[in-house]
């Protein structure tokens, strides 16, 4: 969708036209768009196009890892799942012992390419088994009794985004959620963006916005305040970036041949994926999908979010490739926790512990990472943990994305074979 | 960190009266709608149109009388703190029975009940100071919490931290001292400013410092003398880890003479409370915050203004509620100078907005806690004992996202499939008393919706925002109100949708 004109210039040369065809934009020029107004960002580099960007794919609610990565050799697997237990006939081989939960099919296929890395096993010690708690825990990247005001993407551009000027229009990390996941909180300000998950409704996204461009540049009444001159300068600076991302994202065309599934998900992934394509200098994107937290009637939920997830990712990595962006991206799953490894009487799994996670990408070392954990389990017992998850994003931050993973994790953390 | 207007030039408040006729009452004749609005935005959450009228028709001084009342309108002991003070000590006592990694788990399941019941505690808050009758005193407590700052980072302990809540609402609104002296006492202060750890020996200066420097009279009123000092006043007091109750334990005091602001005694703790307050900057120090807190949190007014009202209320015997008349009934507080343009408080934005659209909080810390704390206040986890620093640092372009995050999430009904069980349990439980609305259905709109489109927008103007706003504004509003206003679906969406955008706006950030 091609969107109209927009009402706030977008850059120096649309806004030096359009004053003068009477808009006046000039005329309150005292809270114009920072860019305007602010000669240093006109010498700033472009952003660097090849940089490294990840991307966080949260599965909200705590995914049943030992339905997703099956142990289909193992007899106490079936002891412990007697009716959620998987076939070993239905698997997707992964190993001679493991394999993917059969929706994954288009996983399997990127596993086998080389293209996916399965770190099984991973959490941490003294496990909570809280949703609130836990995936505070891992947005934050702190022990289970330790509580941190930031998170670890948020110190992680604390770190990398140092000289980054704050005017900077486009966004160093993009959330396509409802709310600023914690990760993102740093110590310092930084430009980050929050898209809706899903496609959204365009035109009333539009609409909306449009409204919000002309209240905002209202020139005030005669004696505005400074704080409202203030609000209205930092609101007009977002309005700028919205706009701009709501064009690139409707001028997207997806490469060849790339469908994405109908979902919400989907569609979010198809928007990370069309503003990596325009260059934005973001570093990273999250994006979520929940639904994971099965108490009851597990198979077919499970089944169908598993779906959504390996065909979404699928497309996306397909998307990335025909874009030849393939090369910059790095995808990472993780999920608050896994599930308790004895099923419920609900044909369901309560809250457990660790869980295996994903990481996909064109240069990430492809197949199985770390060790599966010991079933030898009583009833209501649960699996201790293998890899902590700061080591994956340990990995993440030294081999990835460049930032020294010591200042972000706030100690050493070994690294995987995993890039 | 720079905040990022610091480059746009602001121009100094001009103030309109002299230091001594700031702090006069307001004349009822200048008692108005638009008086009573500021009144209502600035002490409690919101304006709501019923409260201004109500409010209008009382007069300034019942209104006040209201607002600020002789009994301290408490939050009831939420029932996650009484279950855990129940067993707690039995936990504790268990787990030092054990060892190894039994003692660990135990350990770790009492810090666990602890972290939820603060998680608790703090929805609980919010629920009680939603309430419009008690939002004038609730945020008042707020106000006192962010000058007798505890964070829940260091006390964990949820009774500790209901505790000291409750003890800023008792004394809140009586003698100042009288107030410290209960703080002083508070195991949370107690706990968050190293008095526990304070020995006869090895007396610990922190709560001295802050008495002095945060509490009572401001940097530079004092000596480090009279801080060494001090602190020995100080020794002896304790707080149990796992009860709710203050102790003294007079082996660890140090009786021995002090000296403190030039007098020598063996001073108690409250008598070195009782010195602070006789100097003539503690009159002056907490209607600067005051100011910070209520009327200008950028500019801060000139000494000469902040000792005729400090003098005053010392002379009187520093009773916190006349304070609080005085100020809030004060030629100064209804000022042209000082209406519209202060910053709402992520706590003020939210709260605000549940009162604006009659809604509930809901029980869910994601929906709640987690807003609160990406716009940059974490009820019970201020940043440090500073407090928040609030007005302009609160915004940025994060926290101004987040901000219409809040507002599009509270126009959208709750998608009960994307909830973990925990939270449909949660959910489900406060449903069956009522039917609460957590976020805005039509109905609330109906009535908007049916208004031609300059009657609708006059009243969004004037029920929500706290400036005037130019023909051009409102011709926007009142244009978009009525574009393919067809049919009752088509004017319910795009009332909808014109209410979110004005509570995006930046005129509703400002109150």
């Amino acid at each position: 969708m091609k969107n109209s004109t927009p009402f706030l210039p977008t850059t120096r040369r649309e806004f030096l036209a359009r004053s003068s065809g009477g808009l006046g934009l000039i005329a309150f020029s005292r809270f114009a768009p920072s860019f305007l107004v602010q000669s240093t960002l006109a010498a700033a580099p472009a952003p660097e196009k090849d940089r490294s960007i990840l991307v966080l794919v949260q599965l909200a609610g705590g995914n049943d890892g030992l339905n997703t990565l099956i142990p289909f050799e193992d007899a106490d697997y079936y002891r412990l799942r007697p009716t959620l237990g998987i076939a070993k006939d239905k698997v997707l081989r992964a190993s001679d012992t493991l394999g993917l939960h059969p929706a994954m099919a288009a996983m399997h296929g990127l596993l086998h390419d080389g293209k996916l890395a399965v770190v099984q096993n991973v959490g941490y010690p003294n496990p909570n088994r809280s949703h609130f708690r836990s995936t505070e825990i891992w947005e934050t990247a702190s022990r289970s009794d330790e509580f941190a005001a930031t998170g670890w993407i948020g110190r992680y551009l604390d770190n990398a985004c140092a000289g980054q000027p704050l005017d900077s229009h486009d966004p160093v990390a993009v959330h396509v959620t409802n709310g600023v996941p914690p990760s993102f909180l740093g110590a310092r300000e930084h430009a980050t963006f929050g898209l809706q998950p899903g496609a959204g409704n365009r035109r009333e996204n539009e609409e909306t916005r449009q409204l919000l461009e002309k209240m905002v540049a209202q020139t005030g009444a005669g004696d505005e305040n400074d704080n409202g001159t203030f609000l209205r300068h930092t609101l007009m600076d977002a309005l700028v970036t919205e706009q701009k991302v709501q064009r690139l994202l409707g001028d997207y065309r997806p490469g060849a041949g790339v469908n994405y599934p109908g979902n919400p998900f989907a569609a979010s992934l198809r928007n990370v994926a069309a503003l990596i394509a325009a260059g934005l200098p973001t570093r990273v994107y999250f994006v979520s999908i929940s639904g994971f937290d099965t108490h009851s009637n597990q198979l077919a939920a499970q089944a169908n979010l598993l779906t959504q997830l390996s065909d979404g990712l699928a497309a996306f990595q397909k998307d990335l490739e025909a874009h030849k962006l393939d090369g910059q991206v790095m995808t990472m799953t993780f999920s608050e926790f896994g599930r308790r490894p004895s099923e419920n009487e609900s044909r369901g799994t309560d809250h457990g512990t660790a869980a295996p996670l994903f990481v996909l990408g064109s240069r990430v070392r492809g197949g199985l990472h770390g060790t599966a954990p010991s079933l030898k389990l009583e009833r209501n017992q649960d699996l201790t943990f293998s890899t902590d998850f700061r080591q994956v994003y340990a990995t993440a931050l030294d081999s990835w994305l460049g930032c020294p993973s010591a200042a972000v994790l706030g100690g050493k953390f070994d690294r995987l074979g995993i890039i | 960190m720079k905040p990022r207007g610091a480059r746009l030039v602001f121009a100094k408040v001009k103030i309109s009266l002299t230091p001594a006729e700031a702090w006069q009452p307001q004349p009822a004749t200048e008692w108005s709608a638009d008086a009573a609005r500021h009144l209502l935005r600035r002490a409690g959450w919101t304006a709501q149109p019923a409260a201004v009228d109500r409010a209008v028709g009382e007069g300034l001084a019942t209104t006040l009388e209201r607002l600020f009342p002789v009994d301290p309108i408490l939050m009831p002991k939420p029932r996650a703190i009484q279950r855990l003070e129940g067993d707690a000590p039995e936990l504790v006592q268990a787990a030092q029975k054990m060892s190894g990694e039994e003692k660990f788990r135990a350990q770790r399941e009492v810090q666990e009940r602890q972290r939820i019941a603060v998680q608790d505690l703090s929805l609980k808050w919010l629920r009680h100071a939603a309430e419009p009758d008690g939002s004038a005193f609730a945020k008042w407590v707020l106000f006192l919490s962010d000058v007798y700052v505890v964070s829940a980072e260091k006390v964990r302990n949820p009774a500790h931290l209901f505790e000291h809540i409750d003890l800023l609402a008792r004394h809140g609104l009586g003698p100042a001292p009288a107030l410290t002296k209960a703080i002083s006492r508070s195991p949370a202060m107690v706990t968050y400013l190293d008095l526990n750890q304070s020995q006869k020996r090895a007396p610990n200066e922190n709560f001295a410092r802050e008495l002095f420097e945060l509490f009572v009279l401001g940097e530079g009123n004092y000596t480090e003398k009279d801080i060494k000092e001090s602190a020995r006043a100080f020794t002896g007091y304790r707080a149990q880890p796992f009860r709710g109750d203050f102790r003294y334990a007079p082996a660890q005091h140090d009786a021995t003479s002090k000296t403190i602001f030039g007098q020598i005694g063996n001073f108690t703790g409250d008598d070195a409370i009782d010195l602070a307050y006789q100097q003539r900057a503690a009159g002056a120090f907490l209607p600067h915050e005051l100011v910070k807190f209520y009327l200008s949190s950028d500019e801060m007014l000139p000494a000469e203004y902040l000792f005729a009202l400090g003098d005053q209320w010392r002379a009187g015997g520093y009773e916190l509620r006349t304070l609080a008349h005085r100020f809030f009934g004060s030629r100064l507080f209804f000022a042209p100078e000082f209406r519209g343009n202060f910053i709402k408080s992520p706590l003020q934005f939210y709260l605000g907005l549940v009162q604006d659209w009659s809604l509930d909080v809901p029980p869910l810390p994601r929906l709640t806690i987690n807003s609160l704390r990406q716009m940059g206040q974490w009820p019970f986890y201020p940043p440090n004992v500073r407090g928040w620093v609030g007005g302009r640092n609160w915004i940025n372009s994060a926290t101004l996202a987040s901000r219409r995050q809040l507002v599009e999430m509270l126009f959208t009904p709750i998608d009960e499939r994307s909830l973990n069980a925990d939270e449909q349990v949660d959910l489900l439980a406060a449903r069956a008393n009522g039917s609460p609305h957590f976020t805005v259905d039509d109905s609330a709109l109906t009535g908007l919706a049916q208004l031609d489109p300059s009657s609708a927008t006059n009243r969004l103007v004037q029920n929500f925002l706290p400036v005037a706003v130019t023909p051009d504004f409102r011709v926007s509003v009142e244009k978009f109100l009525s574009v393919g206003a067809t049919d009752e679906k088509q004017r319910l969406r795009r009332a909808r949708r014109a209410a979110v955008t004005l509570l995006q706006s930046p005129e509703y950030q400002l109150c």
